[in-house]
């Protein structure tokens, strides 16, 4: 009886889902670029991220790290917050005075600058940062600021072994300077001087390859900072480029390093689908299947550092790239690495039967959903699609496509993308001989 | 399948059934965003369509340590991830349920409160809501899920032992000589010697209907509340019950600090504050502890000029008496302690206007920012509602609501005053050496 009511239950639940009442992204023009805007009028921020077209592939091989000195740079630059705050701050921190923030992200074509805060601040903070934007301050004093903030967000990250692992992997992948390092390496960033930086700004950071992605309480405060920040930027196009990566070899290429890490890690780097492609929602199934297949059942969701497996997908990029770690703290290395190869042959070998691919697509279409819940995320999925020339609202049409997913597709995509990879093994100093 | 979930079962069984139509009314007035289902469950509805995922949290004013002497610090944790490892009547495991859903399940425990808090997709609230108040309104208890839940203890522990929490918690044990605040939220060895009966015990106590309170956040709909779970005869609207956290009693401070080792070093600095029905003065201190400890551009962080240390500073709002915590740790921990004792000394002088008008506006935003996702939405009103005033909650209104009425009518007088009263007797010290780092035991 309990169970008859509780599947009565059930089914009307399942009968009659939740429709998401998805805002569809209105396009403005701001003279000479287009803002993107994606509303949520219940939000009580709001935020606009400008898309530069001054990424890691604009760099010249000698230049690691020009890219992101540049946009650091900008941030540094010291502005005068306004009346009654006295001296001239940094960018950064006149931004927050007025009740925002701003930082940026350098993917392989792309800087992106997102400033967000209350309607308020955002008016505020706006033309601090177009004033930034317009002459950023190449001087010794700010670079060197510059580059300090760069050599200490670069430790960071190089204690975690994922991204460590990830960095090998794109360096493996993707050929010439769209592969470096996204903040440089501490050689390369300390040779970098006020002419490079100012030579890099002046050649990349132009009008006519911006625009603007705005989220939140989106409106006249958002029309006018993205107007602001688009029209800091010196008019004109650069050349159009087009990322281009390195063929697989029959054998996976290894690349071992060492670290100050806890424990070792596997990170595999496969060619996967971008954005948009057709294959692109049965790989996010597939890569559901990758991160869940080992782990242990949990009474809360593990953070990564507890986790045995987990994946890295970058779809900013086109073509893009699937990381999978393998946390050797957790999972005997060998052990994983076997058990992927033979799941991955698996896969690509026959269908999934109808109830793990039914079990995977659920899980992959709700991380996906999840993959936009705040503010930055969302301005990211607006802006990346149209940076891969999509419609700007396809991430919303992604996790219809995952339910229309065969076990045809995933076998198709297993057998297309997932059969060829790199390893990067990343592991602890101590174990360095 | 061990024996002593199956008694249990039959019992949950005859007890307790998805209550479609006992809450149809109550949700047919769930327009209005705050309401009592039948069994007391009260509920907090905060809908925003556009956003792409939801957020079903139950929270509970329970003890951490437990109900009964000698308490067992952890123990509502061990409690509450054993319910969500544990297969109920469905067959799946909450947490597992979650996973598939492609969520997040997150278990958060508090001195006096603990919180279960699952993302999920908006398609995917309503199986949410019936399996999450389904399994912890009747909670099944089993070994495996026992099992898991000591391993998930654990982890937290080894996580939180390396972060400020750690003496963050400590400072509980030198603010207050009794109660749940005195005891704190992370394990101890008395946590090993808990066995299943006694969690067991205090889910049943600590989870039932009347003491829940159900946040729904982000794109959900009062369609949802349909799908909460309740007890056969639990038909008819019942008030919360009232809570059931004993009273924390205060302490004077000691001359000496409160020594302690752990995996790190550092100090901890604390004092008490106002309770949360002084929602000008809880409002004045989270203004305070914001300007002087904010990352970057605080004054602590610029008095510190580059030094080699982490400084933490928050006001907690409970419910009586509130409580103002710093933490120092990091190389040089030990000269940033005068150049913080100083920053907050000087808190009791006004500041200057457009210095104060500055920090209010990294205030509000930064606040704001923490509210970004239905779960930190979500988090706000459970933790407001559980210290007993929801409507203060700052998620509650934006920027026109309470919370930020109050933060805008504040004055650097008002602020002064506050920290001049609050902060301008000697804090409460707990030191942290450092032994040895060795991962924490898992209980048991």
């Amino acid at each position: 009886m309990i169970a008859a009511l509780a599947a009565a239950a059930l089914a009307a639940a399942t009968a009659a889902p939740v429709v998401a009442a998805a805002p569809r992204t209105a396009v403005i023009d701001l003279g000479g670029a287009r803002a993107y805007s994606h509303a949520d009028q219940a939000s009580p921020l709001a935020a606009v991220e400008l898309f530069v077209r001054a990424g890691l592939d604009r760099q010249t091989s000698r230049q690691s790290g020009i890219a992101a000195l540049v946009a650091e740079t900008v941030l540094r630059t010291p502005v005068d917050p306004g009346p009654g705050f006295g001296q001239a701050v940094p960018l950064v921190d006149a931004v927050d005075a007025h009740g925002a923030s701003i930082g940026y992200v350098v993917s392989a074509q792309h800087v992106r600058f997102y400033l967000e805060g209350t309607p308020d601040g955002l008016a505020a903070a706006a033309p601090l940062v177009a004033r930034a934007l317009a002459g950023p301050a190449f001087d010794t004093a700010t670079i060197a600021a510059a580059r300090a903030v760069l050599a200490a967000r670069s430790a960071d990250e190089e204690g975690d072994p994922r991204f460590v692992g990830l960095q090998l992997l794109r360096s493996s992948y993707y050929r010439g300077p769209a592969g470096l390092p996204a903040l440089g390496d501490a050689g390369s960033v300390a040779a970098l001087g006020p002419a490079d930086a100012k030579a890099f700004f002046a050649r990349w950071y132009l009008r006519g390859d911006a625009f603007v992605a705005a989220v939140g309480r989106t409106g006249d405060v958002t029309d006018a900072a993205g107007r602001a920040l688009v029209h800091a930027l010196a008019p004109g196009t650069a050349p159009a480029a087009a990322l281009a990566t390195r063929p697989f070899g029959a054998q996976p290429k290894r690349i071992v390093t060492h670290r100050d890490v806890a424990a070792t890690y596997v990170v595999l780097g496969f060619a996967a689908p971008a954005l948009g492609d057709r294959d692109f929602p049965a790989a996010l199934v597939l890569r559901a299947l990758l991160a869940g297949v080992f782990e242990r059942p949990g009474a809360t969701t593990l953070p990564p550092v507890f986790r045995a497996a987990g994946t890295l997908y970058g779809y900013d990029a086109a073509p893009a790239q699937l990381v999978l770690w393998i946390n050797g703290s957790q999972l005997d290395p060998e052990l994983g690495l076997t058990g992927i190869d033979t799941l991955l042959k698996r896969a690509a070998a026959k269908p999934l039967t109808a109830a793990v691919l039914s079990r995977y697509k659920e899980t992959a279409r709700g991380a996906w959903t999840l993959e936009t819940v705040s503010l930055d995320q969302r301005a990211f999925a607006v802006g990346n699609a149209v940076a891969h020339g999509l419609d700007a609202d396809v991430t919303d049409a992604v996790g219809g496509a995952i339910a229309r997913v065969t076990a045809a597709d995933v076998q198709r995509v297993a057998k297309k993308y997932f059969q060829r990879f790199d390893v990067a093994l990343v592991m602890p100093r101590a174990t360095e001989n | 399948m061990s024996g002593f979930s199956t008694g249990l079962w039959a019992a949950v069984s005859a007890a307790l059934l998805v209550c479609g139509a006992a809450s149809a009314a109550a949700a047919q007035d769930a327009a209005a965003a705050t309401g009592t289902l039948p069994g007391g469950v009260t509920y907090e509805l905060r809908a925003d369509r556009a956003q792409s995922g939801a957020a079903v949290a139950l929270w509970y004013r329970a003890p951490a340590g437990g109900f009964d002497a000698p308490a067992a610090p952890g123990l509502s944790r061990l409690a509450a991830t054993t319910v969500s490892a544990s297969a109920p009547i469905s067959g799946t495991p909450l947490a597992q349920l979650v996973e598939r859903f492609g969520g997040r399940l997150s278990v958060a425990a508090y001195p006096d409160s603990v919180a279960i808090t699952a993302l999920v997709p908006p398609d995917r609230v309503a199986q949410t809501v019936r399996a999450m108040t389904a399994d912890f309104f009747a909670p099944v208890v089993t070994a495996p899920g026992f099992a898991v839940a000591q391993r998930d203890v654990g982890e937290d522990a080894l996580l939180r032992s390396v972060e400020p929490d750690v003496i963050e918690d400590a400072l509980g044990a030198a603010l207050f000589a009794s109660g749940p605040f005195h005891d704190g939220t992370l394990p101890t060895a008395k946590l090993g010697d808990v066995k299943v009966e006694r969690v067991r015990a205090f889910a049943e106590r600590a989870f039932r209907p009347g003491n829940a309170i159900l946040i729904l956040a982000g794109n959900v709909d009062a369609a949802a509340l349909k799908s909460v779970a309740a007890r056969s005869g639990d038909t008819s609207p019942r008030s919360p019950e009232a809570a059931v956290t004993p009273a924390p009693a205060t302490r004077t401070p000691e001359t000496e600090p409160l020594q302690r080792t752990g995996v790190i070093s550092g100090s901890g600095l604390g004092w008490l504050g106002p309770p949360i029905a002084d929602e000008r003065g809880a409002t004045a201190l989270d203004f305070l502890a914001d300007a002087l400890f904010a990352p970057r551009t605080g004054m602590v962080a610029r008095a510190l000029a580059g030094r080699k240390a982490t400084v933490t500073g928050k006001f907690v709002t409970y419910h009586d008496p509130g409580v103002f915590l710093v933490t120092i740790t990091g190389d040089e921990a030990a000269t940033a302690r005068p150049i913080v004792e100083k920053a907050v000394a000087a808190a009791a002088a006004p500041m200057a206007p457009e210095a104060f008008a500055a920090a209010r506006a990294g205030f509000v935003y930064r606040l704001l920012a923490a509210m970004n996702t239905p779960a930190e939405v979500a988090d706000t009103y459970g933790w407001y509602a559980v210290e007993g005033d929801p409507a203060y909650a700052p998620a509650e209104g934006g920027l026109q609501g309470r919370y930020f009425s109050l933060a805008a009518a504040l004055t650097p007088a008002d602020v002064a005053q506050a920290a001049a009263r609050y902060l301008g007797v000697p804090p409460a010290v707990v030191t942290f050496a450092k032994r040895p780092p060795s991962p924490p035991k898992a209980p048991a």
